[in-house]
C-alpha cells in the first residue's frame, strides 16, 4: 500500500498490452508499477516492500517465464497476491502457486479488476 | 557346403528351406552353434555365407552377436523353459550404424525329442523404427507450432482488445465510448471461438460450449450489474463447423449487443436469451429480450453496423432474419431451412 492505495506491479514484455493493463490498473485506483520481465520484476519487488499484487503475464524472453516467477515469488514474498495471464487457454492451474488467479488472454478489464479487487480484499 | 558332423545330420530339404528363406533364419543346435544360416541372414548381416556353419552365435562376423541376452535367451529356449517373441535388441558393428532388430526363436518341433534345433529369425527395423520416430517428432512439431500459434492469436487480439480499452477509457464522448466498446465485443467474441478452438483437438465446435461462454465474455464486458440484467442460453447438442461458428457467434454478438443498448433504457433488468436448435439440416438461431421492443415508423432506429453484419452474415449462411414482437420485448430469429433456401434465398438475395 502506499498512501491508501493498493500498488499493482504488471509483468508484460508486450508493450501495448502492459500499457493497456496499467491503464486498467489506475482506471481502478490502484498504483501501477511494471516490469518487461521476471529479472526486472524481482529487482522492483527487491527495491520496494510496498507491492500488494503481481500481474504478470506467462511467456516472457529472460530467465524465467511468469509460472516460475510467480512461484519464486510465493517463496520469497509470501503475502503478495498473484494474478497471471496467458495466451495458452489451457494451462496446468496446479503449475501456479495457491491462491492465485489464472485469465485466458484476451482477458476481459472487468473480470480483471474485480478478481483484483477480491484478491486485495483477501490480502488486508 | 562343409561336411556337417555325423550327431548333427540334417535332412537336405530342411537346409535347404532355412538357406533359401527370404527371412534372415538361422538354424541353431542346443549349444547354439549355427547348422545352417539363411542366404538373407548372410547379406544381411554382411556374413561370410561360406563359413558360417558350425560357428557358435557369439562368434558371427566380428563377435557382434556376442550378446549375453541373446545367449541367455538361446538357451532358455533351447531347453524348453521359454521362447523368444518380438524381443528387441541392438546390433552394433564398429563403423557402422546401430541396427534395431526384432528376434523370434523357439525350437523346432520335428518329432525327435533326442536332438534340439533352434530356429531363430530375425528382422532388421531400423527403417521402419526411425520413419516411426520422425512422424512422432512430426506429431509433435506440429503440436507445438499449432500452440504456438494459438498463443501468438491470443497475444495480437489482447492487444487489440487492451487498445481499444484504453481509448474507450479516455474518451469523452458517451456514444464514442460505446461504439469502441461495440468493438471490443466484436475482438472477444472471436477471442471466444479462438479459445473454445484451441480447448478442443479439431473439427466441429460444440455450440452451447461455445455461446456460453460468448455470453459470459459478452456479459463480462457490456453488463455493468449483472444481478439485474442477464444473459442466458438455451442450446441444443449441435455441433458446426469453425466457419459457420464465427458467423453464428458473430450475429449473436451483434443481437445482444444491440439487446442491451436498445431494449432497457428506463428498466435496466431484464434477460437475454440466446436460443439455439437444429433438426437435421435446419436450423433456428434467436435472440429474445423482455425489454421495451421495438419503436416502429419514424421512431425506428437507422440501420448500424451491427444490423448490417447480422444481415449479410445470415445470408452466408442461407438464414432467413425475423424480427418480432415478444410481447414484451424483442425476437430476433434466423432460420434455416435446407430445402426452401437454395431458391427462395438466392433470389432474394440478387
Amino acid at each position: 500500500m502506499r498512501n491508501g492505495k493498493a500498488v499493482v506491479l504488471i509483468v508484460e514484455d508486450e508493450m501495448l498490452i502492459r500499457m493497456g493493463a496499467i491503464d486498467l490498473v489506475l482506471s481502478a485506483g490502484y498504483e501501477a508499477l511494471d516490469a518487461r520481465d521476471a529479472d526486472e520484476a524481482i529487482r522492483i519487488l527487491e527495491a520496494r516492500l510496498d507491492i500488494d499484487l503481481v500481474f504478470t503475464d506467462v511467456q516472457m524472453p529472460g530467465t524465467m517465464d511468469g509460472i516460475k516467477l510467480a512461484n519464486y515469488i510465493r517463496g520469497r514474498w509470501p503475502p503478495v497476491r498473484l494474478l497471471v495471464a496467458s495466451g495458452n487457454a489451457i494451462l496446468e492451474e496446479s503449475s501456479l502457486p495457491a491462491g492465485s488467479r489464472f485469465f485466458a488472454k484476451p482477458y476481459d478489464d472487468h473480470a480483471i479488476t474485480d478478481a483484483m479487487a477480491l484478491l486485495l480484499a483477501e490480502a488486508s | 557346403m562343409e561336411q556337417i558332423p555325423t550327431e548333427q545330420m540334417e535332412a537336405a530339404s530342411t537346409l535347404a528351406v532355412v538357406v533359401s528363406s527370404n527371412e534372415p533364419l538361422l538354424l541353431l543346435s542346443e549349444d547354439q552353434k549355427v547348422i545352417a544360416a539363411s542366404a538373407s541372414f548372410c547379406r544381411a548381416f554382411d556374413i561370410d555365407s561360406r563359413n558360417v556353419t558350425r560357428k557358435h552365435v557369439r562368434e558371427l562376423g566380428n563377435g557382434e552377436w556376442d550378446m549375453p541376452n541373446l545367449a541367455s535367451l538361446l538357451a532358455a529356449t533351447a531347453s524348453g523353459s521359454a521362447q523368444i517373441e518380438a524381443y528387441e535388441i541392438d546390433l552394433r558393428r564398429p563403423g557402422q550404424g546401430v541396427r534395431n532388430l526384432i528376434v523370434n526363436a523357439r525350437t523346432l518341433d520335428d518329432g525327435d525329442r533326442s536332438r534340439v534345433r533352434v530356429l531363430m529369425a530375425v528382422n532388421d527395423v531400423t527403417e521402419a523404427r526411425a520413419e516411426a520416430r520422425m512422424k512422432d517428432e512430426l506429431v509433435r512439431r506440429n503440436a507445438i507450432l499449432l500452440q504456438e500459434v494459438q498463443h501468438r492469436v491470443a497475444n495480437s487480439l489482447q492487444i487489440i482488445a487492451s487498445v481499444l480499452m484504453q481509448s474507450a477509457r479516455r474518451v469523452q464522448s458517451e456514444e464514442v465510448r460505446g461504439h469502441l466498446r461495440n468493438a471490443h465485443s466484436r475482438v472477444m467474441s472471436i477471442a471466444a471461438l479462438q479459445r473454445q478452438l484451441s480447448t478442443t483437438k479439431s473439427g466441429p465446435v460444440d455450440l452451447r460450449a461455445y455461446l456460453t461462454q460468448l455470453a459470459q465474455s459478452l456479459g463480462a464486458s457490456m453488463i455493468e450489474d449483472p444481478d439485474k440484467l442477464s444473459i442466458s442460453v438455451n442450446v441444443d447438442d449441435s455441433t458446426v463447423g469453425p466457419d459457420v461458428s464465427v458467423s453464428l457467434g458473430l450475429i449473436v454478438t451483434e443481437l445482444v449487443i444491440n439487446a442491451l443498448k436498445h431494449a432497457f433504457p428506463d428498466q435496466p433488468s431484464g434477460v437475454i436469451l440466446i436460443d439455439y436448435h437444429a433438426a437435421g439440416d435446419d436450423w433456428t438461431l434467436s435472440v429474445t429480450d423482455n425489454g421495451i421492443g421495438m419503436p416502429e415508423g419514424k421512431d425506428a432506429p437507422k440501420a448500424g453496423l451491427g444490423t448490417g453484419i447480422v444481415e449479410a452474415l445470415s445470408k452466408n449462411l442461407l438464414g432467413e432474419i425475423e424480427v418480432s414482437n415478444a410481447g414484451p420485448g424483442t425476437a430476433v430469429t434466423i432460420r434455416h431451412r435446407e430445402n426452401a433456401n437454395s431458391k427462395n434465398m438466392l433470389s432474394d438475395a440478387v
